[in-house]
């Protein structure tokens, strides 16, 4: 199956189209321009006319420079050429956008023979369904969606129809409204991009500080880039990571570091936690490097937050440890993630800029810059196996073991894990109830772990074997034998949430 | 008989417009259509902004989606 669809491409080259303009510093002026240019007169045409497909991209070009929809085009591009960023959730439903998907949720097809038993009449409880010229219909005054019609139905002529945003919203965030457009509930939405990815009109998206990193770029100031370990064949499965690390020194960056040193800091302080806290002051103890399944427990499950452990994430671990080198310098975080932009925002201070690796392969076309044509260096990952193995659900229940045995060989630790927000939420009450023997939970919002955020450019298929190759590099094996990481651990320093 | 031949463009541009996919597409090809087909890498195809770019037999064809790039191969194995 094609995963660049036309609604990828659309966002995409109005992304590379924003950062184009930026570098050439003409944005201002220009940024109407793109309502021309990437929708033009002889089409292709996805929506209606020409003119709601310039309503949809004026939507589009404001969340990508993180301005509110209320303000004009121009104004939005003058805040974000300085820098300023709404303060607002970073998952937006656009709705000229949204399709207003019908919500009928059971339908009556073509299947339906009117046969004799009736078992759909039957069995519905609020008696809506009758029939109506030789087919059973649904009463929807009467239908409350139950869904046992569709169950009874020997030719399985009733089909239930749901729409994307909201299968795909494992907490049930997301709704039709009462004009049947999307809405987004924030005080349960935990941002983890799954809706964005899931609606095939693309009326679901992030906001973006793509401009206000370039800006950044462009100021001469000290920018230092934080890569997520999933960046590993994010750019071309034949790129090589040293590549990517170049290529973002040529775009401006002062240095790189990767999330995954972060991580081995996390390993140890986890790994500390856990031998001081399980089983004498909690059953069980869960990571805390996912963000969206963090905020997934502090808002659907807000008995359970006590079990989650107070270790920060890698991608914080490691921006404080560049923190402590200057105090003017900006710390922009590379990843796969959109629950990070909302992370981030939590701690202000520690990381300024968070952007997908979607947006930083945009940045890279708009700056004319081909990562593939980029001349190899010798380049070394600078943290362990274990480390960089934290991007591929799994990662960090291994990391910790593996580290523990190397401390104490006595340590015991059951682990269980799961991915999906729907998963992971039935593994946590089953571990709370007692029907899971484990004492080590880790949870992962998005499938197959980081490599399967709804930020990245590639399937996680290719991307889970590049990153265990790359992983296995490493001069160091586990968190401990970093020695560079472990030399910033032992100076003391805050590692956990206050 | 001479193969048909394929240069993908792998560059950021046109990896950003789907290049991966058409590599799949042809990586999904039956293993005796495969053997009639030469296929190439390329960095670039000098034609960005206009992805994804690949040439067939020497000549430059731009925004090609996987379901055409199979019809272009179907058409030319065919003669």
């Amino acid at each position: 199956m094609s995963q660049v669809t036309e609604v990828v491409k659309l966002r995409r080259k109005v992304l590379a189209e924003i950062a184009r303009m930026t570098f050439a510093g003409e944005l201002i002026n220009n940024v109407e321009e793109i309502l021309n240019t990437v929708v033009t007169e002889d089409g292709p045409r996805y929506r209606c006319c020409i003119h709601k497909e310039r309503a949809v991209l004026q939507s589009r070009i404001k969340l990508a420079l993180s301005q509110p929809a209320s303000i004009t085009l121009k104004s939005a591009a003058q805040n974000a050429y300085e820098g300023q960023a709404a303060d607002m959730p970073m998952i937006h439903v656009m709705s000229e956008a949204c399709d207003q998907c019908p919500i009928d949720k059971f339908i009556v097809t073509n299947a339906c023979r009117n046969c004799l038993a009736h078992h759909c009449i039957n069995s519905c409880p609020k008696k809506a369904i009758m029939v109506v010229q030789n087919r059973a219909y649904i009463d929807k005054n009467k239908c409350v969606e139950c869904g046992l019609c569709k169950k009874s139905c020997p030719y399985s002529a009733i089909i239930e129809v749901n729409r994307p945003c909201e299968s795909a919203c494992d907490i049930k965030a997301i709704t039709a409204g009462s004009d049947r457009r999307a809405l987004i509930n924030y005080e349960k939405c935990v941002q983890c991009g799954g809706c964005k990815t899931a609606c095939p009109f693309g009326a679901i998206t992030d906001r973006s500080v793509i401009v206000q990193l370039i800006q950044a770029l462009k100021a001469d100031k000290k920018v230092y880039a934080i890569v997520a370990p999933a960046f590993v064949g994010q750019f071309g499965a034949k790129v090589q990571p040293n590549q990517v690390i170049s290529a973002l020194k040529k775009l401006g960056f002062y240095d790189v570091y990767e999330a995954s040193y972060g991580a081995d800091i996390v390993t140890v302080e986890e790994t500390r936690e856990y031998i001081e806290s399980v089983p004498e002051k909690r059953s069980f103890m869960t990571t805390s490097c996912c963000p969206a399944f963090v905020d997934m427990i502090d808002k659907h499950l807000p008995e359970m937050t006590s079990a989650i452990s107070s270790t920060v994430s890698p991608m914080i671990a490691t921006g404080k440890v560049i923190k402590e080198l200057d105090s003017d310098i900006v710390t922009v975080f590379i990843g796969p993630c959109i629950a990070k932009k909302a992370e981030a925002a939590k701690y202000s201070g520690v990381i300024d800029l968070v952007l997908t690796f979607e947006e930083l392969a945009c940045i890279m076309v708009g700056a004319g810059i081909n990562i593939a044509a980029v001349e190899e260096t010798e380049y070394k990952t600078h943290a362990s196996s274990t480390g960089n193995n934290f991007a591929r659900a799994g990662g960090v229940v291994q990391a910790v073991i593996k580290h523990a045995e190397k401390l104490d060989g006595n340590v015991v630790i059951k682990p269980h894990r799961a991915e999906g927000l729907s998963n992971c939420k039935v593994s946590l009450l089953q571990l709370k109830a007692g029907k899971i023997d484990a004492n080590f939970f880790e949870g992962m919002a998005c499938a197959g772990g980081c490599v399967g955020g709804p930020g990245v450019l590639i399937n996680s298929k290719v991307t889970g074997k590049l990153i265990e190759n790359y992983a296995a590099t490493s001069e160091c094996k586990t968190a401990s034998e970093n020695k560079d990481a472990m030399d910033i651990l032992n100076k003391g320093g805050h590692w956990h949430v206050k | 008989m001479t193969l048909v031949s394929i240069e993908i463009c792998m560059g950021s541009a046109c990896y950003l417009l789907g290049a991966q996919d058409l590599l799949e597409a042809i990586e999904s090809l039956a293993p005796e259509k495969k053997a009639k087909i030469d296929l190439r890498g390329a960095t670039c195809l000098k034609a960005c902004g206009n992805g994804p770019n690949i040439k067939v037999d020497g000549v430059l064809l731009s925004n090609v989606t996987p379901k055409e790039l199979l019809e272009i191969i179907h058409d030319k194995i065919n003669g």
